[in-house]
C-alpha cells in the first residue's frame, strides 16, 4: 500500500540525484547539492538523538567542527589521506559525545542540553583563542581533496565540485540507511519505549544510559565524518564552522520536519537548504528568519508538520512484520 | 544461577531502610519470598509497601539494606538490571505505552532478554528474527490468558483501566521471570475482574514464578497468598500463613488504630 | 584586566577575580531566577545583556544621558521588557515541556543577535564616560572606577533582592512558586504575577549587568554569547534552581578565572568554567550545592 509509493518516491529521488550535475551542473547549482547531501546528514543525525532518543542537543556542531579541525589537522601535519582524517574525526566527536553525554545524563536531559549548548559555544570561542593549535581566527587554509584513480573514467579530482558532489552524495545515502535501519531496528524500539514512558522501559530492561549513549555516539559519528569530509570542500577550517547558523538550520529542519518522524525530517532539510538560498537573503536576515520561524513553531506546532498529520505517530517498526 | 530449593529464598531483602526527609518510611525490613510461592505485602497507608516495592525493583535507592534475587546481590543496580536478573514488576498507576499495540506492548518487554545485542539487532540475524517470532508467539499466548487476545492488534490507548492492569501484568510475564511484582494489581478493579486476576495469578504460579503482591483489598490477599507479610510505619509488625495474620492483635490494632478516646467530651 | 603593580599581583588577580565574578553573579541569578520560578532556561539570556549594554552606549553617546542616568534607565528599561518577554512570550509555553521553552529562547535569542548584527555590524563600540581611565588606588592594587561601580551596583541588586526574596510577601511568593508551583497555586498565590516579576527582576539584572559594563569592555552584538555559557555553567555548579549557590559558584569562578589567566595562560580561561562544570557533572552531579535547596 503505501510501501509502494514510498520506494518509488526513494528511487526517484535517488535517480534525481544521481543525474543532478548532468542537469543543474553550474558551479551554484552543485554548491547547492552539496549543502542539501550535507544538511540531510546533519539533521537525520539531530533527528536520532533529539526526535528519536528525545536529547535536545546542541552539540552537532560542536562534532561537526571538531572533527573537520581534527582531519585538517591531520592532513596539514601528518598528511593522512582525506577519508582517514575524517574517520578519525568522527571517532573524535563520539568519544567527545560519550564523555559529555555520560557526566550530564547522570543529573537529567535537561543538564544534556545545557551542557551541549555550553560546548558549541565554548568551541567558538577555543578555536578562535587557542592559536598554537587551530591557528586563530585565520584557520587552516589549503586543503584539498585527494585525486582518485577510478576504473573506466580516469583520474577524479574531489577538489571539483562535481565530484564532492557526488562524494556526499554517497556519504548522505550510506548514512541516511544506516540510520533507516538502525530507527526501524528493535534498537529503534528502545528508544520509542523510553520516549513514551520511560520508567515502564526500565522495568522491561531497557537500560536508558546505554541506548542514549548509544544514539549520542553515532549521531556524533556521523555528524563529524560530515565535518571532517566538508572541511575539504571548503578548502579551508576556522572559526566559523562552529557558527550557530548550522545549529539552527539543523534545528529548524527537524523542529519543522517533525522530531522523530524520518521521512518528514528529509523533506524539510531540503526545503530548508534550498531556501534561504532561491532568496538570497543575507547571512543575518536568514538568521532572523529561523529564528522567527523557531518561535512561531514553538508556539503554534511544537511537534513540527509531523505532529500535524493525523495519527502520524512514530512507530517506525509496524511496517516490518519482523525485526 | 542455580535453581534453588525450595527452601531457601528466591528473594531475600534485608535490613531495607529508607528515610525522607527525616521521616522513616522504611526501617530495617526483612523478609523473603520463597520460590514459586505467592507472598503478599500488606499494611495501612504510609506503612512503606509502596516504598519498599520501589527499593527492591531498583526505582528508589534506600539508606541501607541490600536484597537479592536467587543469590544474585541485586543491591544499588539499576532497574533495568532487576528485569534482565529476572524481577519484573507492575506499577501502582498503570504504565502501557498506549500509542502501541497490545502486541507491540509485549514485544518490546520481551527484547532486551532474548540474550541478543545491539550489533545482531541491528544486522538482524536469522537467529533474531526466530527469537522475535517466539516473542510474538508468547505474547499471543498471554494475551490469551488474560482475555486480551480479541484487541492484540488495536492500539492500547482504547483499554479500559482494568485491562490496561491485565496488559501490564501480561507485559510482566513476558520474560519469563523468576518473580514478579505487583503493586496494587486490583486497586479500583470490579469484582468480576478481580477473580478473573486471581485465577491468572494462580495459574502463573502453577508454572513456577513466585509472587509478591502489594495490596489493600484484604480478601484478595486472603485468598491467593501463602504467606503474608505486615507492615506499620515501615516495620513488619507481623509475617505467617493468612489464616493466622488475619487475626493477630497487632494487625488488627495497626489497621484499626487505638481505642477510640472521646477527645473532647463535657 | 586592569594595570596592576608587580608587588600587588596575587592581590590585584584577587581583586579582579572577585569584580568579575560579582558580575557572572548577576547575569547568572537571573537565569537561575527564571529556572527556579517557570522552569525554563533562558537561552537568550546572554542578548538581553547585550541589549542592555547596547541601551546604555546609545544613552550615553547619542543622547548624552550621564553614567548614573544610563544605569537607572536601562535598568528600568530590562525591568519593563522583562515582564514584556513573560507576557508576550514566556507565559505561553511555561510549564509546556522543557524542550519548548529551549527552543523558543533559543529563537528569541537569535533574533535578537542577529537583528543587532544586521543593524548595528558587528565592529564592537566603547562607551566613554568621564569616569573612564581613572583608578581607584589602594597601596599595590589598582581598580578602574568603573569596575569599582559595576561592583557596587551588584552588591546593591543583590541586596536588594535578598530583601525582596526574604522581607517582602511578594519575595515570599517567589519563593513558594519555585518550591512548589501547584501548592502555590493551591494557597491562591498569582503564579502569573510571580512569575513575571521573576522573569522582570532576572531580565533587570542582566540589563544592569550590559549597562554597568558596556564602558568597561567593548559593546557589540555577540557580546553575550561568553558570558551566557559561562553563566549556564554557573548554574549547573551551583545546583539548578538554587540562587545562593549559584552566586557562590560565580565568585569561584571569576576567582578561578583570573588566578589562571594572571598565572598561567589566559588563552584558555575561557574553557575553565566548562571544564568545571564537567568535573562537577562526573563527580557530583546535583551541583556543589545540590538542588534541592531553591531560593
Amino acid at each position: 500500500m503505501r510501501a509502494a509509493w514510498r520506494w518509488s518516491a526513494i528511487l526517484g529521488a535517488v535517480g534525481v540525484s544521481a543525474t543532478f550535475p548532468l542537469w543543474a551542473g553550474s558551479p551554484y547549482g552543485l554548491e547547492l547539492g552539496i549543502s542539501v547531501a550535507l544538511f540531510a546528514v546533519l539533521s537525520t543525525g539531530l533527528n536520532l538523538v533529539y526526535g528519536y532518543t528525545g536529547l535536545l542537543s546542541f552539540a552537532q556542531v560542536a562534532y561537526f567542527g571538531i572533527a573537520g579541525y581534527t582531519s585538517a589537522l591531520l592532513w596539514t601535519n601528518f598528511e593522512f589521506p582525506m577519508l582517514a582524517g575524517a574517520l578519525m574525526g568522527g571517532l573524535l566527536a563520539a568519544l567527545l559525545g560519550l564523555l559529555i553525554g555520560y557526566a550530564s545524563l547522570r543529573l537529567s536531559r535537561h543538564a544534556f542540553a545545557i551542557v551541549s549548548l555550553s560546548l558549541a559555544l565554548l568551541c567558538q570561542i577555543v578555536s578562535r583563542d587557542w592559536v598554537s593549535l587551530t591557528r586563530g581566527p585565520m584557520g587552516i587554509p589549503g586543503l584539498s581533496a585527494p585525486t582518485v584513480a577510478f576504473a573506466g573514467i580516469g583520474q577524479v579530482s574531489f577538489d571539483r565540485p562535481a565530484a564532492f558532489y557526488y562524494l556526499m552524495l554517497s556519504y548522505a545515502i550510506l548514512v541516511l540507511a544506516l540510520l533507516y535501519r538502525l530507527v526501524h531496528s528493535r534498537i529503534g524500539r528502545a528508544f520509542l519505549a523510553m520516549k513514551l514512558n520511560q520508567p515502564l522501559a526500565e522495568s522491561q530492561g531497557i537500560d536508558p544510559l546505554g541506548y542514549r549513549l548509544l544514539a549520542i555516539s553515532i549521531s556524533a559519528a556521523v555528524t563529524g565524518i560530515a565535518g571532517g569530509l566538508y572541511v575539504f570542500h571548503l578548502t579551508i577550517v576556522d572559526p566559523s564552522i562552529f557558527d550557530f547558523y548550522y545549529t539552527e538550520a539543523m534545528l529548524i529542519m527537524v523542529i519543522i520536519g517533525g522530531p522523530g518522524s524520518f521521512w518528514g525530517v528529509l523533506a524539510a532539510s531540503l526545503a530548508f537548504s534550498m531556501i534561504p538560498d532561491l532568496l538570497r537573503f543575507s547571512t543575518d536576515l536568514r538568521m532572523i528568519f529561523y529564528g522567527i520561524v523557531l518561535v512561531t513553531a514553538m508556539l503554534a506546532f511544537p511537534r513540527g508538520l509531523g505532529g500535524l498529520l493525523p495519527a502520524r505517530i512514530a512507530v517506525p517498526w509496524r511496517c516490518r512484520a519482523q525485526a | 544461577m542455580t535453581r534453588s530449593a525450595l527452601s531457601t529464598p528466591l528473594l531475600a531483602v534485608r535490613g531495607l531502610t529508607k528515610r525522607y526527609y527525616g521521616l522513616t518510611a522504611v526501617d530495617g525490613l526483612t523478609f523473603s519470598v520463597p520460590a514459586r510461592s505467592i507472598v503478599g505485602l500488606i499494611g495501612p497507608n504510609g506503612s512503606g509497601k509502596t516504598t519498599t516495592i520501589d527499593c527492591i525493583s531498583g526505582f528508589q535507592r534506600p539508606d541501607a539494606g541490600e536484597w537479592s534475587l536467587d543469590g544474585c546481590r541485586l543491591t544499588g543496580l539499576a532497574p533495568y538490571r532487576h528485569a534482565v536478573a529476572g524481577l519484573t514488576r507492575t506499577f501502582q498507576a498503570v504504565r502501557s505505552y498506549e500509542e502501541l499495540t497490545l502486541i507491540e506492548n509485549l514485544r518490546v518487554a520481551a527484547q532486551e532478554h532474548d540474550g541478543h545485542g545491539w550489533w545482531a539487532a541491528f544486522m538482524g540475524s536469522e537467529a533474531l528474527r526466530r527469537a522475535e517470532a517466539a516473542a510474538e508467539a508468547r505474547g499471543r499466548d498471554l494475551l490469551s490468558l488474560v482475555g486480551l487476545s480479541s484487541y492484540a492488534d488495536h492500539s492500547a490507548a482504547i483499554l479500559s483501566y482494568g485491562q490496561r492492569k491485565l496488559l501490564a501484568i501480561a507485559a510482566a510475564l513476558m520474560p519469563h521471570p523468576d518473580l514478579i511484582l505487583l503493586d496494587e494489581p486490583v486497586a479500583g478493579i470490579n469484582p468480576t475482574m478481580i477473580r478473573s486476576i486471581e485465577d491468572i495469578i494462580r495459574r502463573v504460579n502453577r508454572e513456577g514464578i513466585a509472587v509478591l503482591i502489594v495490596e489493600h483489598n484484604m480478601q484478595f490477599i486472603m485468598n491467593l497468598c501463602q504467606h503474608v507479610v505486615v507492615l506499620e510505619q515501615g516495620r513488619k509488625i507481623a509475617e505467617g500463613p493468612p489464616a493466622l495474620v488475619r487475626s493477630d492483635p497487632r494487625v488488627l490494632a495497626a489497621y484499626i488504630g487505638t481505642a477510640p478516646e472521646s477527645a473532647s467530651d463535657g | 584586566m586592569g594595570p596592576g603593580v608587580d608587588l600587588g599581583l596575587p592581590l590585584q588577580l584577587l581583586i579582579n577575580g572577585l569584580v568579575l565574578g560579582v558580575l557572572y553573579a548577576l547575569i547568572a541569578m537571573g537565569l537561575a531566577l527564571i529556572f527556579g520560578v517557570l522552569e525554563i532556561v533562558n537561552f537568550a539570556h546572554g542578548e538581553l545583556y547585550m541589549l542592555g549594554a547596547v541601551a546604555a552606549y546609545f544613552l550615553t553617546t547619542s543622547l548624552s544621558v550621564g553614567y548614573w542616568g544610563t544605569i537607572a534607565l536601562t535598568t528600568a528599561g530590562a525591568v519593563g521588557l522583562g515582564a514584556l518577554f513573560y507576557e508576550g512570550l514566556l507565559a505561553f509555553i511555561a510549564g509546556r515541556g522543557f524542550e519548548r521553552s529551549i527552543l523558543l529562547t533559543l529563537g528569541v535569542s537569535m533574533v535578537l543577535q542577529n537583528g543587532a548584527l544586521y543593524v548595528l555590524t558587528a565592529t564592537p563600540r566603547m562607551e566613554t564616560t568621564p569616569y573612564s581611565y581613572r583608578s581607584v588606588i589602594l597601596g599595590d592594587v589598582s581598580i578602574p572606577l568603573l569596575r569599582v561601580f559595576a561592583l557596587g551596583l551588584a552588591l546593591l541588586a543583590f541586596a536588594a533582592l535578598y530583601v525582596l526574596l526574604h522581607h517582602t510577601r511578594m519575595g515570599q511568593a517567589i519563593r513558594g512558586v519555585a518550591q512548589n508551583r501547584a501548592a502555590a497555586l493551591m494557597v491562591g498565590i498569582d503564579t502569573h504575577a510571580v512569575s513575571r516579576l521573576a522573569v522582570a527582576i532576572g531580565v533587570g539584572l542582566s540589563g544592569l549587568a550590559g549597562a554597568a559594563l558596556a564602558p568597561v569592555y567593548s559593546v557589540h552584538p555577540t557580546m553575550g554569547v561568553a558570558f551566557v555559557f559561562k553563566a549556564f555553567a554557573i548554574v549547573i555548579i551551583g545546583g539548578l534552581g538554587n540562587l545562593p549557590g549559584c552566586a557562590v559558584a560565580a565568585i569561584l569562578l571569576g576567582l578561578l578565572e583570573s588566578v589562571v589567566g594572571g598565572f598561567f595562560s589566559p588563552t584558555l580561561v575561557d574553557s575553565l568554567g566548562f571544564l568545571a562544570m564537567i568535573m562537577l557533572l562526573l563527580f557530583k552531579p546535583e551541583g556543589l550545592f545540590g538542588r534541592g535547596v531553591r531560593l
